[in-house]
């Protein structure tokens, strides 16, 4: 009889289901069982991102593995009374296959869950962050109690090394050698930082794991404090993720209650203590010379390296800064050891890797996956393809320093070493998808317009060059290309590449480049034609309305922001192209089974036949 | 009548970029030159301006090599810390009289390494414009929140990011009369500060309304039309973005991906994010915000 066994309901907090309203979930939930009178038997817990947002808000019932999606306040009484008492789940809020049509119940049959292989997300959506205990059940700072009193400190950056464990942050650095040059460089005291300063829109996956499991992060870098020998930390937090910060006041202050963290962890002898700082609102400040600038008050501007932040970081002292993920894979090695770790992924990219999948594809969230999986596997497998039937055109990897890889390339294996031969680069494991409906010129021009505004302006080849790059595609976007400009934006992009201080002008042009690598056609047609072929172009684009297909609902005609439709009641809408803002209005709300509303490019509009042709003839 | 010798000096008033082509200009043609500067350098407002009309020449590039010249040219003498008080006389025969202001810095044996002006104990308070015309009056109870959160962070080692942050949660912005205090409380000169508070895009140097609306622009959300619905807000509340409604209530915002992309579009309104925002739901969710 279920109604007895203990349960838990875990009601989803992450930042996409708490835009649901997953709060007022709770509470209806937490006062049903109340009334129900489980009180005894039934704990309802809050948990971070479970990873499958576009289904939220999420509830899932533990032990047994149930999810429900989509749920509302008004649902918890239902779930509390059908399925926790009298052990009838509510079939209405399963997942449903979108191609079969089929309920699945537990989670790890759906496929979003199945093909994934979860480790550093593995407390993700299980665990209530907010309390220490739960972390401890589910194995937490095993590691940090094995590496603290069964290691030294060698072994423990041994370890890593040989685990293979590159950095997450996106330029995919030895993570033991980097530890190793801390360790080595003079200077007392020395400092870990963890960059949660993830600034790459489209990314969100250290956000997630932040909120949903922070105590993770923690016994990460309390290991690689020891390893390295630092005795401060700092993790450095996004202005925009309010709610992680809320998560790591609480975990940082129970991991110090239970001895965790402060001057004598484990009774070890070894001693250090976490501060967080937050950032303001700055892109640059996720690199890593920035972000010391911004920890030590300034303006969080880069500045040429040699030294690095090994040598001379926060006050000049040796500094090992890390990315979320990165911190959170070490305690599964210092576990599990090197050798498991290292059987995961490709030769030279070991290990898993989140990816925050979004744009058009039907599954969005953070999933991870071996290195090595294939962007199709990622798509289709996981992501369950496009929505509405279109077809994929592009993905966009490492954010605004990375690039485009078209569809015909979705097959090539996920490494760091095959995205950067493809033009872009792993990045921090945004991974935005792309329709037959996105313009690669727009969105090229999309990113530059991002960097130009994210460039902190020290250096003229990033200030000026990204500048006058988004001009150009400014000007193509708009019909007044010319012949030449693909030839000028490489070659300004790859000045820019060369000349800029930091990674941040050093990748700027990498989405531009790549678009013009692999879809140069496109630009062509912008160019020359003065047509945009995803039809997203504004300036290039006009609305028009078929005489043939037009039913006369005046939909369109009272929609129309600039009253810019012409016709009536049994007559033929007309658009006046002059008047047109290209808004778009008319095309949405046009009724599908009319579908008179087209979009034109690169060609005349057709001349509105006359008035005395336009009346609509209907059956009576 | 012209003579082909040359004889006598001249003196250039002021040493900005016109004041030392002039000098220059003189002193290659062979007159001995004299010029005076009021601050303690040549060199005047061009090191400020970013480039220059009508060739977007960078500013620094013109300048520089004329302030070298000018600083080693062996028929130009500088007297830089010094007024002009009285000239008399008439052209070809000028006398000037020139005060010299105490430098207190041996000008021959200075490398210009700026040691000096870290150590002095004296701040510079900068030039603040309009200090009681723009600000709005401040209660008591807002000084002492200020002085609450300044204690708060006093003992940091780098206080003026969270002090800044507190202060910009607390009021909305950075009213200027309290940086101006703050500059003097944690002893940062407040250009620093305000090269901090405009690097930012967290902070706001203007006041915001009630209601602070940031639309993401984020990628994700950018592919799935969040140009539309800050379009819509825009035409909606009738102001662009970076403005606020007359009526104080909302203000406009762009924001780089709030990290809801699974959820693309997403707004936040003060701290509520909202999800899946489609343009027609823009007034819906205004509504919700309105005090009528």
């Amino acid at each position: 009889m279920i109604a007895n066994d203990p349960h838990t309901i875990f009601v989803c907090q992450g930042t996409g289901c708490v835009s649901l309203r997953s709060s007022a979930i709770q509470k209806a939930l937490e006062q049903e069982v109340e009334t129900a009178g489980l009180a005894g038997s039934v704990q309802v817990k809050l948990c971070g991102c479970h990873g499958f947002c576009e289904q939220g808000p999420l509830v899932a019932i533990e032990p047994e593995g149930f999810l429900y999606t989509h749920v509302k306040a008004e649902d918890a009484p239902q779930i509390v009374r059908e399925h926790l008492r009298d052990g009838r789940p509510v079939e209405r809020l399963f997942y449903r296959d979108p191609l079969t049509r089929s309920a699945v119940p537990y989670y790890h049959d759906i496929p979003f869950y199945k093909k994934q292989m979860r480790l550093i997300m593995r407390n993700c959506g299980h665990i209530d962050p907010e309390r220490i205990d739960d972390y401890i059940d589910a194995g937490g700072y095993e590691a940090l109690r094995k590496a603290l009193l069964e290691m030294t400190r060698d072994e423990v950056i041994e370890e890593v090394s040989r685990s293979g464990l590159r950095g997450r942050g996106g330029a995919g650095f030895p993570t033991g050698r980097k530890w190793a040059a801390c360790r080595r460089a003079p200077g007392e005291p020395k400092y870990v930082i963890c960059n949660a300063d993830e600034g790459d829109p489209g990314a969100y996956m250290d956000r997630s794991i932040l909120e949903a499991d922070p105590h993770s992060i923690i016994e990460g870098m309390v290991i690689g404090a020891y390893a390295i020998g630092a005795s401060y930390g700092f993790i450095f937090v996004r202005a925009e993720y309010p709610l992680a910060v809320d998560r790591l006041r609480i975990a940082l202050r129970q991991a110090e209650e239970r001895g965790f963290l402060g001057d004598n962890i484990l009774n070890s002898g070894f001693g250090f203590s976490i501060d967080i700082d937050r950032g303001s609102g700055a892109f640059v400040s996720g690199e890593a010379t920035a972000l010391v600038a911004s920890i030590e008050g300034w303006s969080g501007e880069p500045r040429p390296r040699p030294p690095r932040t090994a040598e001379a970081g926060v006050w000049g002292k040796p500094t090992n800064i890390n990315n979320v993920k990165t911190w959170a894979k070490v305690p599964l090695i210092i576990e599990r050891g090197a050798e498991w770790f290292a059987s995961i992924g490709t030769e030279h990219s070991k290990g898993t890797m989140v990816f925050s999948l979004s744009g058009k594809v039907r599954n969005t969230g953070p999933v991870e996956v071996p290195m090595g999986t294939s962007l199709r596997s990622l798509i289709f497998d996981i992501g369950g393809g496009i929505p509405g039937g279109k077809a994929l055109k592009a993905v966009q990897t490492g954010g605004p320093s990375g690039g485009c890889i078209p569809a015909e390339l979705a097959d090539v294996p996920v490494d760091y070493e095959r995205l950067t031969e493809l033009g872009s680069i792993m990045g921090s494991g945004g991974l935005v998808v792309m329709d037959e409906d996105t313009c690669m010129v727009d969105v090229a021009k999309y990113f530059l317009s991002f960097t130009m505004q994210e460039s902190c302006g020290k250096c003229v080849p990033c200030r000026e060059g990204i500048r006058r790059m988004h001009e150009i595609l400014v000007d193509i976007t708009e019909g007044r290309g010319q012949e030449g400009d693909i030839e000028l934006l490489e070659q300004m992009g790859e000045t820019i590449i060369d000349a800029s201080l930091c990674g941040l002008g050093g990748s700027a042009p990498n989405p531009v480049l790549t678009t013009i690598r692999y879809f140069a056609d496109e630009y062509r047609a912008h160019i020359l034609e003065k047509r945009c072929p995803a039809l997203a172009c504004k300036s290039l684009v006009s609305y028009y309305i078929e005489p043939s297909k037009c039913q006369a609902c005046q939909i369109c005609l009272r929609s129309c922001p600039v009253k810019a439709i012409g016709g009536g009641k049994d007559q033929v809408h007309v658009i006046d192209q002059a008047a047109c803002t290209r808004c778009g209005t008319c095309f949405e709300v046009c009724p599908p089974r009319f579908g008179a509303v087209t979009r034109l490019s690169g060609m005349p509009v057709p001349v509105a036949p006359p008035l005395e042709e336009r009346l609509v003839a209907r059956a009576r | 009548m012209v003579s082909e010798r040359k004889v006598g000096s001249v003196l250039v008033v002021g040493g900005g970029i016109a004041g030392m082509q002039s000098a220059i200009d003189l002193a290659e043609s062979g007159f001995k030159v004299y010029i005076v500067e009021k601050s303690p350098s040549i060199g005047g407002h061009m090191a400020q301006l970013d480039k220059t009309f009508p060739t977007n020449d960078c500013a620094m590039c013109t300048l520089a090599p004329r302030m070298v010249d000018v600083g080693r040219h062996i028929n130009i003498e500088r007297l830089t810390y010094s007024e002009v008080v009285a000239a008399h006389g008439e052209p070809g025969r000028f006398e000037v009289t020139i005060r010299k202001k105490a430098r207190s810095v041996d000008p021959e044996k200075c490398t210009g390494c700026g040691e000096c002006t870290l150590h002095c104990p004296v701040r510079y308070e900068a030039y603040y414009p309009s200090l009681d015309v723009v600000e709005p009056e401040l209660m008591h109870e807002d000084w002492e929140k200020v002085n609450t959160i300044l204690n708060r962070y006093l003992h940091r080692r780098a206080p003026l990011i969270p002090v800044l942050q507190a202060i910009n949660a607390e009021f909305n912005y950075l009213p200027e009369n309290i940086l101006y205090y703050v500059s003097r409380r944690l002893d940062i000169p407040l250009a620093h500060i305000l090269r901090v508070a405009t690097f930012y895009a967290l902070f706001s140097l203007k006041p915001r309304g009630k209601h602070v609306i940031s639309v993401c622009q984020g990628t994700s959300c950018f592919v799935r039309g969040a140009d539309r619905v800050l379009e819509r807000f825009q035409e909606v509340l009738g102001i662009g973005v970076g403005e606020v409604t007359q009526d104080k209530e909302f203000s406009l915002e762009v924001v780089r991906c709030l990290g809801c992309c699974a959820l693309a579009p997403a707004i936040k309104v003060g701290e509520q994010v909202y999800a899946g925002v489609q343009s027609k739901g823009v007034e819906e969710i205004l509504k919700g915000y309105t005090s009528r």
